[in-house]
């Protein structure tokens, strides 16, 4: 059985007044992918930097791979590479010296960094200045900056934000390469399609605290309702929409009313979202 | 402390302090602009007073007094002379009667008509004033009936005068120096705004290992600068170990100023803004230097009047470590204290 790669065992953090993290406690086991999901100001980040040692906790511990995160942070963030949700490379320096400059702080040798780009779909392009990049390149350096150091842990900040669709899929598949290799990777996101495909398990986070943490499966098992989704015709010949709950005991006669007495043009099953589930736990949207 | 880091961290900003076209342009012309001004400027001090001179028949005293610092020029006419007054060739005119030197013989007081222009100071009528009276003295031979006695107040400079561009030397020296305070300022302003600090906050690397490589930064930066220009112009013929490490304390100076600037800078303009506000306080007591009486005793509380001092004592006068050590004591304190006050503000900032 996999060991604990995080711990976070009654996290707290505060800005004056402001509680922004509230003794939140939660595992995360190695080679596991945390989905860590709610709205913004929901206490996301604050928990990220006292993960990463940027932040001491004001009240709680944290441990990463066993080592208490307050006590060790050299030896942690050693262990772990973090992708920034804002870029913030070195502009005026290339991709390959952005690599090489924290490939010595990490101490890694031999370092190939052209590998590495290659990996992330930028090579032909190692030695331009990041300045010239487009948003999209920018964001897979990023992503391969964080994983100079073949890093234990991966914290990855709304790694995919505003990227085209093709950038997006290349940085998930290094996700999973990334989990395959045997990293743990904690993916704060906005993106419930993301965290959905992407998550072992996912925790909801908002004013502070943790208000779910389970798998996207028995979330959905336990909060959202599967529905039927059908298109039918009218008479004047125009669409309409139609919705059969599913797994209720009214579903069968729900079914057979459908198909008997309307003309059905279009059908499909539909799960429950992540962010219905969201809404339903608390109330209001991720995107607030 | 790490090396690795620290020497990453140190090339890394080298690197990048010279990719910044505006730095890197100011930086390299700055230095072949102030090498420029010290070699246009005259490399000798004229402390000979021109005077015009008409007399029918030039008395010998002349001769004389012309190997003591005076240049006595003989004009035709009278009239020549008033000119030659008027336009500034001459800050005096001397007049002789015909009969001069047959009336001093005879015991007579003999008219000299002295002209100046109208804007000579009036040490300089005093001065030709005694002129005439002691060639009168002279050529009569009748010694004064006083005796004068000479006291030097503070260092004699007769014969040692520091020509204008080995005064202004120390000046250049310094400017260079706290310039680099700027460039060291945005480095890190520039580090802060686009949170690339926050990357490096995230390896390996400890916020002592920053403070460390940005500090050794901006004294190779600094340091490099100024001992460049003082080797070229010259200013390490004498003392150069007192010279070296002055501006290398000077160095550790602005390297304590940048940071200050750049905690409060929050992008480039506001570091320029903080940066000449800065660079303004700190080069007044180079004024000192060049215009000596030109800044009052105040002057002293700004801490790079002890580093210009240091380093116009020791290039211009030999100076030795007898002389300025006090000043080097009070350099240090205030290095210290800088560096303790930007390394606390800049610490407040980056968290």
């Amino acid at each position: 059985m996999a060991g604990e790669a995080i711990v976070a065992e009654e996290l707290t953090y505060w800005y004056g007044k402001l509680v922004a993290v509230d003794h939140i406690s939660f595992n995360v086991a190695e080679g596991e992918i945390l989905g860590f999901l709610g709205p913004n100001g929901a206490g996301k980040t604050t928990t990220v930097k006292m993960l990463t040692g940027q932040l001491k906790p004001k009240a709680g511990k944290a441990t990463l791979l066993g080592m208490d995160v307050a006590q060790d942070v050299e030896k942690v963030q050693a262990e772990m590479g973090v992708c920034f949700e804002e870029t913030n490379l070195y502009e005026q320096m290339s991709a390959i010296e952005n690599l090489r400059l924290f490939a010595r702080l990490f101490d890694i040798q031999p370092f190939d960094g052209y590998a590495l780009l290659k990996r992330v779909g930028l090579a032909g392009r190692e030695k331009k200045r990041v300045e010239t990049y487009s948003k999209g390149m920018k964001q897979r350096l990023m992503v391969a900056r964080s994983m100079v150091n073949r890093a234990r842990v991966l914290f990855l900040d709304e790694p995919t934000a505003g990227l085209d669709p093709t950038s997006s899929e290349a940085i998930r598949n290094i996700i999973l390469e990334e989990r395959e290799r045997g990293a743990t990777i904690f993916l704060t996101t906005h993106d419930m399609m993301e965290a959905d495909k992407l998550s072992d398990r996912v925790a909801f986070m908002d004013q502070g605290k943790i208000v779910t943490f389970d798998t996207p499966h028995n979330l959905k098992q336990q909060y959202g309702k599967r529905a039927l989704k059908a298109k039918v015709s009218t008479g004047s010949g125009e669409l309409e929409d139609r919705e059969v709950i599913l797994d209720t005991p009214e579903t069968p006669n729900a079914i057979h009313e459908l198909f008997s007495q309307e003309k059905v043009v279009t059908i499909h099953s539909e799960e429950a979202t992540l962010e219905d589930i969201f809404i339903s736990i608390t109330g209001r949207g991720l995107q607030g | 402390m790490n090396l690795r880091i620290t020497g990453a961290l140190v090339a890394k900003d080298l690197s990048l302090f010279f990719r910044n076209r505006f730095f890197a342009i100011i930086t390299i012309l700055g230095l072949i602009f102030y090498i420029v001004i010290y070699f246009v400027m005259s490399p000798s001090v004229n402390e000979s007073l021109e005077i015009g001179l008409y007399a029918p028949v030039v008395p010998t005293m002349f001769e004389q007094i012309q190997e003591e610092g005076l240049e006595i020029k003989v004009v035709e006419s009278e009239e020549l002379l008033k000119e030659g007054v008027t336009e500034g060739q001459y800050v005096a005119g001397i007049a002789l009667p015909a009969d001069i030197m047959e009336s001093l013989m005879s015991g007579q007081k003999p008219k000299v008509s002295v002209y100046f222009a109208s804007d000579v100071p009036e040490e300089i009528k005093d001065a030709v004033e005694v002129i005439i009276r002691e060639l009168a003295y002279r050529q009569t031979g009748q010694p004064l009936s006083v005796k004068i006695s000479e006291d030097i107040l503070g260092p004699d400079m007769m014969g040692m005068q520091i020509p204008p561009r080995d005064r202004l030397r120390p000046l250049l020296a310094v400017a260079l120096l706290i310039f680099e305070t700027l460039g060291l300022a945005n480095l890190i302003s520039e580090e802060a705004e686009r949170r690339t600090v926050q990357a490096l906050l995230v390896t390996p690397m400890t916020v002592k290992d920053l403070f460390v490589a940005k500090g050794i930064t901006g004294i190779i930066l600094a340091f490099t600068q100024a001992t460049l220009f003082m080797a070229i112009v010259g200013g390490m013929s004498q003392q150069p170990l007192i010279i070296l490490i002055t501006l290398l304390m000077g160095a550790v100076l602005v390297t304590g100023t940048g940071f200050i600037i750049a905690s409060l800078g929050k992008d480039f303009m506001s570091v320029l803004v903080w940066g000449i506000v800065i660079f303004i306080i700190l080069f007044i007591p180079t004024f000192g230097v060049m215009f000596p009486g030109a800044v009052t005793g105040w002057v002293k509380a700004i801490p790079s009047y002890y580093l210009v001092d240091t380093v116009h004592q020791a290039a211009n006068f030999g100076a030795g470590w007898g002389d300025i050590w006090q000043n080097l004591l009070i350099l240090l304190g205030f290095d210290l204290a800088l560096l303790w006050i930007g390394i606390m503000a800049l610490r407040r900032k980056l968290q």
